[in-house]
């Protein structure tokens, strides 16, 4: 212990005097200890050479960065300047990168630590001195109607931003897209901000719109050469108006983890688009990659799922709506030019149990097991052959599956793409006849609930899918009119004892009073 | 001035509940259910009350306002405006009571069972009781190949758990947010840390699937690791998590 700390000492007194001696060495000696540093944390993703080909690199979506070529895509130094900002590389590392798998360090390293660190990774690609140019800020607009408005029209004019990112922002794709290393890349869907890599701040959003996102094809329309460029005022328009659509975005709340279905009186909407889905609430769920059966899937394209649900006297419909880049229709040309390798059918499944547990056991989330099967209600988005269809499994496993006819147990399901996004409506008589098969719905009874996901344009097909664990489907039932009766019964209950206890100890008081007694 | 006894008694109770919310919703974060608060606050109030009319003469002092203002004729104002509202807030209150309840309901379920003595992992019949990491000895014995090991632990954590337990052990990794239960935190002093290295292999091996049933294993998204991975990079994982975190695994020895 002692003689540990007597070379920290002696190292401290060294690393002194080195810094004493000339500012070069300093910067050499803080790169050594960022080195150890890097060792611990960093290695294992982005590898010993600084390569980003550590043991993980293949299963990571998107990949570790690659240091040694010493470009950075989330900076703030002008387009035209080679070296990102000590900043920049701070923030990534101390805040991390949402939706990647790279987290935030702040909380376990040192700031000295982490400059120790940046000192080091920069040495992978020999990186001096600070870049040329910034980022031009100007006057900053501060978001209005009139700004988000006129972002709109720039965002759309000539296709400027919707050719990758979508009419709709969606990152719906029109074409493939590929980084500086060959590696596909996907425009951001501008709709989910907690995939935004550096923050949904319109200063951030303004930072990438000015200075590109290097390695990637995002350009930087700062950038005069630049057919689309933007002056300083038009590019803080668009950073409003993709600010504003970040917020429109359907966010995950961790407490909801209960679908409530409203009872409704006559013909439950049997379109996707229906109007009427607009007034149920939607649920929405994380998707993550089904990385716990064999085989495991790392690489999924869908990332969340907002559910709805109604029901009638004899139906309940379930509304599905998730945002995919790719209307994967196989036989399809234009869907054909989009998509990795084989194009399979998009689909989605809704998991039930096969009846309502009476206790807290359901059946293994995973596509439940032999002894507590589960119901998967399948629907697909077809071909260019055959129609969109829909099946009922029966399945024990992830790798036991059985399909069966769902026009039998009443299921129909009926699907939409538009501008980026899926929505599909399944609707299935509350009971059915196959009773020991099928799960029959009871009105306030809590339903154990889950969905996968398959991207056909992604390569995902069976076991290759895109997940979430158990949550609840409520049919709420209508409450009626018993608790307004029974609190105007207790209401005049309270209300009568109290009168007679009033009453009575007025009398006595009176009585007393008359009696000549002293209280 | 002497505060009355009657406000004396309500002001311990809301300093108890208040207390008991300061506690463990604010500092601790723990989500407490409403009826085990009710259940409570009922025990506290039935004390306060006993120790409040410990004799007769206390007894009178504390209901002497609610005498005077049922029995004062001065206070007539007073005691129609709380004969109105009382039964009024009783009345509102069965309403809301008797509101259907869209909350999840609750599981319960034990993160860390007893283990049980033998297990069926790898296709042989495990005593879990005398299973030791067969690479633990050589922390003392050979140094250096104990760190070589815990370096191809660490490559075995990455490519397999870190995309839910984290790249920090703080059971933060990219999917966490999608699973239910989340994942558990190494770093926390009160996982691996109170465990011994048999338990986490058994645990490790066989998965979600492989928990008693107080531990609710349909919900668990633990993969069952015996089916991905070989017997010894599941003991040099452990040794990873040991070794990254600064925890100690647990031992029937006394050190």
């Amino acid at each position: 212990m002692e003689s540990g700390m007597m070379k920290t000492i002696v190292m401290a007194a060294a690393t002194a005097g080195l810094l004493a001696l000339s500012p070069a060495l300093a910067q050499a000696a803080d790169a050594e200890k960022g080195e150890a540093v890097y060792q611990k944390r960093c290695l294992q993703c982005h590898g010993d050479e600084g390569d980003g080909l550590g043991p993980a690199a293949d299963y990571l979506n998107p990949p570790p960065r690659d240091f040694t070529l010493g470009l950075y895509k989330f900076i703030s130094s002008a387009f035209d300047a080679d070296l990102p900002n000590d900043a920049d590389l701070l923030r990534m590392i101390n805040d991390g990168m949402p939706g990647t798998a790279m987290p935030g360090w702040s909380d376990i390293l040192s700031e000295t630590e982490i400059q120790d660190v940046i000192a080091y990774i920069k040495t992978f690609a020999e990186l001096e001195g600070a870049p040329e140019g910034q980022v031009d800020f100007g006057t900053q607009v501060q978001s209005s109607p009139e700004s988000i408005a006129a972002g709109d029209k720039l965002f759309h004019d000539g296709e400027r931003c919707s050719e990758c990112h979508g009419v709709a922002g969606k990152g719906d794709a029109v074409k493939k897209l590929k980084n500086d290393n060959g590696e596909r890349t996907w425009p951001r869907n501008l709709t989910k901000p907690w995939t935004y890599r550096a923050s949904a701040d319109p200063k951030d959003i303004y930072t990438r719109i000015s200075a590109g996102i290097p390695t990637t094809q995002m350009p930087s329309f700062a950038d005069p050469k630049s057919k689309k460029k933007l002056s300083v005022e038009e590019r803080w328009h668009v950073a409003n108006y993709v600010a504003a659509l970040a917020k429109t975005g359907k966010v995950v709340r961790p407490e909801n983890t209960v679908i409530q279905a409203s009872r409704v009186e006559g013909e439950l909407p049997g379109s996707p688009d229906d109007a009427a889905w607009d007034l149920a609430p939607p649920s929405t769920f994380f998707m993550v990659p089904q990385i716990v059966g064999k085989e495991r899937f790392f690489k999924t394209a869908n990332d969340t799922v907002s559910v709805r649900a109604l029901y009638n006297d004899a139906k309940v419909a379930l509304h599905l709506e998730w945002d995919d880049r790719t209307k994967s229709i196989p036989g399809d040309d234009k869907a054909k030019s989009i998509a990795d390798e084989d194009l399979g059918e998009d689909a989605i499944a809704v998991q039930l149990p096969t009846t309502i547990p009476a206790g807290m056991e359901k059946p293994y989330f995973l596509m439940g097991n032999s002894v507590k099967p589960v119901n998967l209600w399948r629907w697909s988005s077809g071909t260019t052959e055959a129609p969109e269809s829909v099946a009922i499994l029966d399945a024990m496993g992830i790798n036991e599956q059985e399909a069966r006819d769902a026009t039998a147990a009443g299921l129909t399901a009926k699907g939409s793409y538009k501008d980026g996004t899926w929505r599909v409506v399944m609707t299935r008589p509350l009971t059915t006849e196959a009773v020991d098969k099928d799960l029959q719905f009871e009105e306030g009874r809590f339903v154990p609930i889950a969905f996968f996901a398959w991207d056909g344009s992604n390569s995902e097909v069976g076991t290759a899918s895109a997940m979430t664990t158990w949550y609840w489907l409520l049919l709420k039932p209508s409450t009626g009119a018993k608790p307004m009766i029974a609190g105007i019964i207790v209401a005049i209950l309270i209300g009568g004892l109290l009168f007679w206890w009033g009453r009575s100890a007025a009398a006595r008081v009176a009585s007393e009073g008359t009696s000549g007694g002293d209280a | 001035m002497r505060i009355p006894r009657l406000l004396q008694a309500v002001l311990v109770l809301l300093f108890v509940y208040f207390g008991f919310i300061l506690v463990f919703d604010v500092i601790l974060e723990a989500v407490i259910p409403a009826s085990l608060i009710i259940m409570y606050m009922f025990f506290v109030t039935a004390g306060v009350f006993m120790v409040f009319t410990y004799d007769e003469e206390q007894t009178a002092e504390l209901v002497a306002p609610i005498k005077a203002m049922v029995e004062d004729p001065s206070k007539r104002l007073i005691r129609n405006i709380v004969f109105v509202i009382v039964p009024l807030a009783v009345g509102g209150g069965t309403y809301w009571q008797m509101q259907p309840s869209f909350e999840a309901p609750l599981e319960l379920r034990t993160i860390h069972p007893a283990p049980p003595t033998t297990a069926k992992i790898y296709g042989k019949r495990v005593n879990l009781l005398k299973l030791e990491n067969p690479y633990r000895k050589l922390e003392k014995e050979d140094p250096e190949q104990f760190r070589e090991l815990i370096d191809e632990g660490a490559a075995v954590y990455i490519k397999n758990c870190q995309y839910c337990h984290g790249d920090k052990l703080d059971g933060k990794g990219p999917y966490a947010e999608g699973l239910n239960p989340t994942p558990l935190n190494f770093q926390d002093v009160g996982t691996i840390a109170q465990l011994q290295e048999s338990y986490l292999f058994w645990r490790i091996t066989t998965g979600g699937p492989g928990l008693p049933q107080e531990a609710a294993p349909w919900i668990s998204s633990m993969p069952v690791w015996q089916d991905f991975l070989k017997e010894d990079e599941v003991w040099k994982v452990i040794m990873f998590l040991y070794d990254y975190t600064g925890h100690r695994p647990r031992s029937w020895e006394h050190e």
